[in-house]
């Protein structure tokens, strides 16, 4: 069933089982867990089924540490979230991403990666992947035979990706959603404060505010807060009448960990012979290729040099010799295009064509590459989301996003290409050229500094209440029916893309939750 | 203790001649069929002449006591220089050595390029002969 709330009368009251805010990636698979399950289910989606720059705006906020692109562009306010223009790029984190390194503070998970396998499984479906099967071998079978770079497996090795279509939630699962019984889907209902009890021990419920300046409440059992990163925090710490430094934040935490993927052109590979540049399964052709394969050390290469997680890529060298990270190739004008092409605004297809000269395939027999990387940011208490003084246009607080990195990010990724080109060397493959900016020193990034628009942290996940802000459950520490879903619980950010994994550990919930209510 | 004393005597002699006749000394080891194969490094099909001459020069700009010829000969083949005329040089190969250096961690970076100590040598004897 779907309800836009502006058409409700002021000061309706809503009441369900459970309430889900935000209707992403997270808050549609939640809420498809639940058709048929006879449990009326509410999923708040502050935006409609279209993009419209008012919603937009909400997000928008203070950037006041490192360079980021307008908050306003990063996420998208409507029905299906940010799925509505991400690239499609998944794979699980690795066995290591879980663990608790020695030399990467605040890291360890209190679940393992085979907790999350069989729930990983489920996500590949929703996603549109293939099979849960991320080895080379694997892949190395198909089409043929692709083959891969003869490296030592135990310093380098070759990490799969596999690609969403990208399936679009808002599109594919609209449908399943309106149509269904038990679910009721309220859009522009956006949520600008959570309530709680006396003893701050329990959600007593939500004010909800459209646009039109209607006022709403809503009650539930039980309540998901699956808003993307800075939005979980900003509602977190905005929600403050009972508790002064906003609810779950007894402990200074909420808004902290901010996490981002580094993605930077970061070296350059030369091969020993022209053999050697059949290397098919490091070949994306986008929206063709099911999977292909970027370098990663090897956990046990990342133990022994005290670094963290990371990949390179393998492409084609551009015919410019700027070497352009993500963000200046994934402007907010490419982002808006990826927007408007799906809402067949032919006006973007220049701007997407010379993109696609970005993204050229590799091709067989090429011996040069620009290794690009993705790599894991380390926590860091500093890096956060707070408040600012400025108010919205629902009244809610606008975020101070304060973007901060550690010098274990740079000297990871130098460490990264040295160990990278000492094997390439070993093995007789070719030889391995660092970037300039990346041999500097261990502080300084340059001007070109860029992320993967990807949201992590926030509200970390630890048993402990003074180290997260949700146990391994996703229930926010002290909150009785409070759960959060997404990628603002990850403790630590991994390399792979975040939507898999915040997919997977969503369906872990529901299935906690389905448990908690039977 | 016998062999030790012909070493020194060879070798005393050896300095003696190059003292009087340095320039031909060098001519004569720069004509070498050995330095002539370590100026070729196995690079110059990977990187082409215009990136392996650049490295060279960079290598020898890094590392001043291996400037010439003779230097980067000896540090190649692990010997002093007076060594390598009296004893001459091992029989092993540039690219043996090369792969010796990746697989017992002897590396260097030169403007950003991860290369065994072997093959930054090589590249500076081959910008010294391009100079």
């Amino acid at each position: 069933m779907h309800t836009d709330a502006q058409r409700l009368e002021d000061g309706s009251l809503i009441e369900g089982d459970l309430c889900i805010v935000g209707a992403g990636a997270a808050g549609i698979s939640m809420a498809l867990e639940w058709v048929g399950q006879g449990r009326k289910v509410l999923l708040l989606e502050g935006g409609g089924f279209d993009p419209d720059p008012r919603m937009q705006d909400l997000y928008r906020g203070e950037v006041v540490g490192r360079p980021y692109f307008p908050l306003e562009a990063a996420r998208l306010h409507y029905f299906g979230g940010t799925t509505n223009h991400w690239a499609g790029l998944c794979a699980p984190f690795d066995p290591i991403d879980f663990e608790r390194r020695d030399w990467v503070p605040h890291s360890g998970w209190p679940i393992r990666r085979a907790d999350l396998d069989p729930f990983y499984a489920r996500a590949q479906r929703l996603l549109d992947l293939g099979p849960y099967e991320y080895g080379a071998d694997h892949w190395g079978r198909q089409e043929g035979g692709r083959a891969r770079l003869p490296l030592d497996a135990e310093v380098v090795w070759t990490k799969m990706w596999q690609f969403s279509a990208p399936t679009r939630f808002g599109r594919k699962y609209r449908d399943a959603i309106v149509n269904a019984r038990d679910v009721h889907l309220y859009t522009h209902a956006n949520v600008v404060e959570i309530e709680a009890n006396e003893a701050v021990r329990a959600v007593t419920g939500l004010r909800v505010r459209t646009l039109d300046g209607k006022e709403h409440r809503v009650r539930a059992r039980r309540y998901v807060l699956a808003c993307c990163s800075i939005q979980n925090a900003r509602l977190l710490l905005a929600s403050n009448r009972q508790a002064r430094n906003g609810l779950g934040n007894g402990h200074d935490l909420v808004g902290r960990y901010f996490m981002e993927h580094i993605e930077m052109p970061a070296g350059q590979l030369a091969l020993a012979t022209p053999q050697l540049g059949n290397v098919g399964l490091y070949r994306l052709d986008y929206g063709k290729t099911k999977a292909s394969g970027e370098l990663s050390l090897s956990a046990a290469a990342q133990h022994t040099h005290r670094v963290l997680n990371g990949t390179t890529s393998l492409q084609p060298l551009p015919a410019s010799p700027d070497l352009r990270s993500t963000f200046q190739v994934l402007t907010p004008e490419v982002v808006d295009a990826f927007v408007r092409i799906e809402r067949g605004d032919t006006t973007v297809l220049p701007i997407l064509r010379k993109l696609g000269e970005d993204f050229r395939p590799l091709q067989p027999g090429e011996r040069r590459f620009r290794l690009f990387s993705r790599q894991e940011q380390a926590p860091n208490p500093d890096s956060r989301v707070t408040l600012g003084a400025e108010r919205d246009a629902m009244g809610m607080p606008r975020v101070r996003f304060d973007w901060r990195l550690t010098d274990l990010d740079k000297r990871s990724m130098r460490t990264f290409y040295e160990v990278l080109g000492r094997e390439v060397g070993k093995q007789g493959v070719g030889r391995v050229q660092i970037l300039d900016w990346l041999r500097d020193d261990d502080v300084t990034w340059p001007g070109f500094l860029s992320g993967g628009w990807h949201h992590m942290g926030t509200t970390r996940m630890h048993q402990d209440p003074t180290q997260g802000v949700v146990d391994a459950n996703c229930r926010v520490h002290g909150l009785g029916n409070l759960y959060v879903a997404g990628a603002s619980v990850y403790p630590t950010s991994g390399s792979a893309n975040p939507t898999l994994t915040l997919v997977a550990l969503t369906l872990r919930l529901a299935d906690h939750l389905k448990a908690a209510a039977a | 203790m016998a062999m030790h004393r012909r070493l020194f005597l060879r070798i005393a002699a050896l300095g003696a001649a190059s003292t009087l006749s340095g320039a031909a000394c060098a001519t004569s080891t720069d004509d070498s069929p050995d330095l002539r194969a370590l100026a070729r490094p196995a690079l110059l099909d990977v990187l082409g002449a215009e990136q392996v001459r650049a490295i060279g020069a960079r290598y020898r700009a890094m590392v001043p006591a291996e400037r010439d010829a003779a230097a980067l000969r000896s540090a190649i083949h692990g010997r002093h220089p007076l060594l390598v005329r009296l004893l001459g040089v091992p029989r092993v190969a540039p690219a043996e050595l090369v792969r010796r250096d990746f697989a017992e961690g002897r590396t260097v970076e030169v403007q950003g390029w991860v290369l065994s100590v072997t093959e930054a040598r090589q590249c500076a004897l081959y910008s010294l002969a391009r100079a």
